[in-house]
Order: structure tokens, then C-alpha cells, then sequence
């Protein structure tokens, strides 16, 4: 056990640097998360606020990706 | 029988807190000479002797998948069920990580989400280092608030699954959490400003013809 050195005592300086940039990129990580699904709220509210026309308009816009795959003959 | 739960035990999520740990892992620890030689009749009082003991972390390793001290430890608290106030204790002691992140483990697994992360968050900003068994045996260099990110983010740790845990914005949204304020808020907020006065910069002059 003895092959990876856990004294905590040692480079505190440089441990200090690790833990910042890792902290960094959870508080990154958490901001982006929040944002996608604000933006996913907001699309949702406007779809919604919208009138029959406007709606048919978006999708003609926005299709839909096709899921479902042709089916093949079979031969 | 030294592999029974505590009849005393409460249920958690529904069940015996020992079906936590999947049948194979269980039986591994079960056979495990550890756990047969220093876990037999532990109480909370004598297990955080042998916590304190603990050198490194990990889950089950090894051709034959042997179980490590750490995860013996666990699947013992599973079975005698110590009270909250003692692993809150275990989690908030400073002075033996390894003790720490054991109260950590079997408060995410057996915990109200609330309390898993009212009680583990405050450890991100613990960054002492841990010793990892990965499962090929081999030492790995981890950090105390790396361990919490894994606890909070991931659905499997040290071969246990882990109780589904709802995201944190859902709880705070709900009116059960209040928000997280990292101990970097600050820090992040000016480094962000200084990205954003840098594009700025950057963008301007591309726009001079």
C-alpha cells in the first residue's frame, strides 16, 4: 500500500492547486446542467404559448427527427 | 450468526439494509477473512477502532473479486445500523479521512437525499488524499472531495449501486434544499469576467475592417 505516498503534509501547496481546479470544473459542470434545462423550460413555455399557426409554422421550421427507420423489404 | 442484521434494524429503501450489497458482493464479504477475523460482533463503538485502522478504500478486487476492509466495514454498519447522531459524528470528525469517508458512503446509501447532501457537501472542500484499490489491486491516488463528487454524481460505487438520488436542482426547486455556495463562488465569478473581458478583447478587433 505503501506505493502511493497519501501524506498529507506533503506539496500542500500543489494539493491546494489540484482541489481548486477540480472544485472549478464541478461549479462548471453544475452552471452548464442548470442552463440546459432553463433553456429547455423556456423552449417548452414558448411552444406552448403559442397560437395553432404559429405552432404549425415551428414545425414546419423544426422537424422533428425521424425515429423511426423505413422498413426494408425483406427479399 | 455473525452475517444477520440486527433484528432491531429498520428497513431501508424497502428492505433487510444488508440487500444493499448485491447478493455475489455479499457473499464475498461473508468469506472474507477480514470480516470473519476483526468484524465479528463490532458494535458502532469498536467499528470506528477498526475504521480508524483503515488505509485505503475500494470495492471488491482481484481475479477472485476479494473484498477490501473498507467495504466490509460498510456492509457491517448496514448490519448493525448505528444511530444518525453517530454517523453524522463519523463525517464530521477531522482527523481520520478514511473514518470520514466511510460515514459518507453508508449515509448516501442509507440517507434521505436532504441529508445525503447536506451532510456531504461540505467535504468537497476536503481535499486530503485517499488511497483507491482498483479492481485490478492496484493503488490509485483519489482525494476526500473527489470520493463526495462520485458519492453525488455516480450510480455505482466500490461495487455497491447506490439508492437513486434526485438531482440537486430538483430538491432546491421543490423548496427542500437551499442552494450550494461553493467555497470558489467567488473566485469563479471574477474568473468568469475575466474570460468574458477577454473575448470581448479578442472579438474587437476581428470586427475593424
Amino acid at each position: 500500500a505503501e506505493d502511493v505516498e497519501t501524506d498529507d503534509e506533503v506539496n500542500e501547496e500543489e494539493e491546494y492547486e489540484g482541489w481548486k481546479a477540480r472544485e472549478l470544473a464541478r461549479i462548471k459542470r453544475d452552471r452548464a446542467e442548470r442552463t440546459a434545462l432553463a433553456k429547455e423550460k423556456e423552449e417548452l413555455e414558448k411552444l406552448r404559448s403559442m397560437t395553432e399557426e404559429e405552432r404549425a409554422e415551428y414545425e414546419r421550421r423544426n422537424p422533428k427527427e425521424q425515429t423511426q427507420k423505413t422498413k426494408k423489404k425483406w427479399k | 450468526m455473525a452475517n444477520r442484521t440486527d433484528p432491531r434494524a429498520r428497513n431501508i429503501h424497502g428492505t433487510n439494509p444488508q440487500n444493499l450489497v448485491e447478493k455475489i458482493v455479499r457473499s464475498k464479504i461473508y468469506s472474507n477473512t477480514y470480516w470473519r477475523e476483526h468484524c465479528f460482533g463490532l458494535t458502532a463503538e469498536t467499528l470506528v477502532d477498526k475504521a480508524m485502522e483503515l488505509d485505503h478504500f475500494g470495492g471488491t478486487f482481484g481475479g477472485n473479486r476479494k473484498a477490501t476492509p473498507f467495504l466490509c466495514l460498510t456492509l457491517k454498519m448496514l448490519q448493525i445500523q448505528p444511530e444518525k447522531e453517530i454517523v453524522v459524528e463519523f463525517i464530521k470528525n477531522e482527523d481520520y479521512k478514511y473514518v470520514r469517508i466511510l460515514g459518507a458512503f453508508y449515509l448516501r446509501l442509507v440517507g434521505k437525499p436532504t441529508d445525503v447532501y447536506q451532510y456531504l457537501e461540505p467535504l468537497y472542500n476536503d481535499y486530503r488524499k485517499l488511497r483507491q484499490k482498483t479492481a485490478e489491486g492496484k493503488y490509485i491516488l483519489s482525494h476526500v472531495d473527489e470520493f463526495i463528487d462520485e458519492l453525488l454524481t455516480r450510480d455505482s460505487h466500490c461495487d455497491i449501486t447506490l439508492p437513486r438520488l434526485p438531482k440537486r436542482y430538483t430538491l432546491e426547486s421543490a423548496g427542500t434544499l437551499d442552494p450550494r455556495i461553493s467555497a470558489l463562488e467567488d473566485h469563479f465569478e471574477e474568473e468568469d469576467d475575466e474570460e468574458e473581458g477577454e473575448d470581448a478583447n479578442g472579438a474587437a478587433p476581428m470586427e475593424v475592417d
